[in-house]
């Protein structure tokens, strides 16, 4: 018990030193760790469950087979995004973009309701969660990108600059403009008529 | 400061991203200016809704499985073998140092084998030197499934009347036999089926509390990481039938593989009851009589 207790306060740095020397449990106490946020931002990027269930276990995989070029002064979640947003750019370019991307003007994604507005507080949550998923899928892939880590996951401007390489001022563009839209595409329900 | 000024960075503002500078005149500014401050409440409340956002998405129990038949289980593999385990904690000029060693000593014996005295034979023209003369004490190339497989593979035959390719030198693989994919999957299945038969046959009896599985067990692990490969290159090759079998194949090796060495007697029934009432048994006998020709 008392191991099991002293494992949990592992730092990541610790644990990513263990598995460079062959600790089999760090690694799966990484997997662990990070496995659920790994998964929901390749799900918000890709928009498919088992697509998601497999591009989270490349991820992992490729994070292993990689683990000892990290260096010491990377955030492993950073590092383990990074690696994740690879992956799923690759399937997301293997993929037929029409099959992928929705049109903005694509009645699927506003076609929740019968187009009155509706507080958000109306909507039962599965709406509300499948409004956002599709307005999601209808960003382009930078601005999903951006609005994701930051909306969606609390990633620091820092960081997600470190995950997808962009420039401050690119990002910071992608993310009010991936704002913009998806305030377009919720406000008839959320009651957000507030404009930047 | 102006509102233009104020809403241009109330999002920047709101993500916790400005200068303490800036962030000190906005929280005076929102104070004071009620546009502003009804901007960033809507700001806020959009942000709230994305909150909410819930994907209803979980790590499934067997992606762990997956992921560690590709990482921790095949670098235990290697681990097996000592020369990875030089050429891996060496550094790179000690593995280049063992490297020449061993090229010396391979030179070495090759030059003493040919001193020894053997009738010269006339050549003729059509006969061509081999340029690498394989001393015949020396062991042949191992094959590479034997470095690749967590262990001995057992030497089964999918289809006794398929002519099979000499496996002691994969180099020497004819094309006009069955292509190495077909020819592994076909030993996959092999193996898959003797152990899902192995499963179904266990004696399980009223009173047993456990059963050892800790070699159907260790043989699933590996049959897993292979099952993966494989149904994924049936995929890529649009060979469908494969891809399905394989498919079906890959709970029932994810279950056995997640035993523990000594299984609660009730977890190998209710497996044991599913390899019978899904007859994937069936499906693999009846993958192996189609051949490869439908593959």
């Amino acid at each position: 018990m008392s191991a099991f207790a002293g494992t949990l306060m592992n730092s990541s740095a610790d644990l990513v030193t263990r598995v460079c020397q062959g600790d089999a449990d760090a690694f799966r106490l990484i997997f662990e760790r990070y496995s659920r946020p790994v998964i929901s931002f390749i799900y918000d990027m890709v928009n498919d469950r088992g697509l998601a269930e497999e591009l989270t276990q490349e991820t992992f995989v490729r994070a292993f087979r990689a683990i000892h070029t990290m260096r010491t002064e990377t955030k492993l979640s950073t590092w383990l995004f990074g690696i994740a947003r690879n992956v799923a750019r690759e399937s997301l370019r293997a993929r037929a973009r029409a099959n992928s991307h929705v049109d903005l003007e694509d009645k699927s994604v506003m076609d929740l309701s019968d187009n009155k507005p509706v507080p958000v507080d109306g909507l039962l949550s599965k709406e509300l969660n499948e409004l956002i998923r599709r307005s999601l899928a209808a960003l382009d892939e930078d601005k999903r990108l951006v609005f994701t880590l930051k909306v969606l996951h609390q990633c620091s401007y820092e960081e997600i600059a470190a995950i997808t390489g962009f420039s401050l001022a690119k990002l910071k563009t992608d993310l009010h403009r991936a704002r913009a839209e998806m305030r377009k595409r919720i406000s008839p329900y959320a009651g957000v008529g507030y404009e930047v | 400061m102006k509102c233009e000024f104020c809403l241009e960075l109330l999002e920047e503002y709101l993500d916790g991203e400005l200068a303490v500078e800036d962030r000190e005149q906005i929280d005076a500014h929102l104070i004071t200016c009620s546009e502003c401050s009804e901007s960033f409440a809507a700001l806020s409340a959009e942000q709230e809704i994305f909150a909410r956002y819930d994907r209803e998405i979980e790590v499934p129990p067997f992606l762990w499985t997956r992921v560690a038949a590709h990482t921790v289980s095949e670098s235990n593999v290697a681990k097996r073998g000592w020369l990875p385990a030089v050429f891996r904690k060496a550094s790179f000029a000690s593995a280049i140092a063992v490297t020449l060693i061993v090229i010396a000593i391979g030179v070495v014996y090759l030059l003493s084998s040919n001193k020894t005295p053997e009738p010269k034979l006339a050549k003729s023209p059509s006969e061509t030197p081999n340029p690498n003369p394989a001393p015949q004490s020396v062991p042949s190339v191992v094959p590479k499934h034997e470095v690749i497989a967590a262990g001995p593979r057992p030497k089964l035959r999918a289809k006794p009347t398929t002519p099979t390719p000499d496996q002691s030198d994969v180099l020497s693989s004819d094309p006009g036999y069955l292509d190495m994919d077909d020819q592994d999957t076909a030993n996959h299945i092999e193996q898959s089926k003797l152990l899902l038969r192995s499963i179904k046959n266990v004696a399980i009896a009223d009173n047993d509390d456990e059963v050892d599985v800790t070699y159907d067990k260790a043989l699933s692990r590996r049959l897993l990481n292979e099952n993966v490969v494989l149904r994924r290159d049936a995929e890529m090759k649009a060979k469908f039938p494969t891809k399905t079998l394989l498919a079906d194949l890959e709970p029932f090796l994810i279950d056995i593989a997640n035993l523990p060495d000594r299984a609660r007697a009730e977890d190998v029934r209710v497996i044991k009851e599913r390899v019978q009432k899904t007859e994937i048994v069936a499906a693999l006998v009846d993958y192996q009589d189609r051949g490869t020709n439908n593959r």
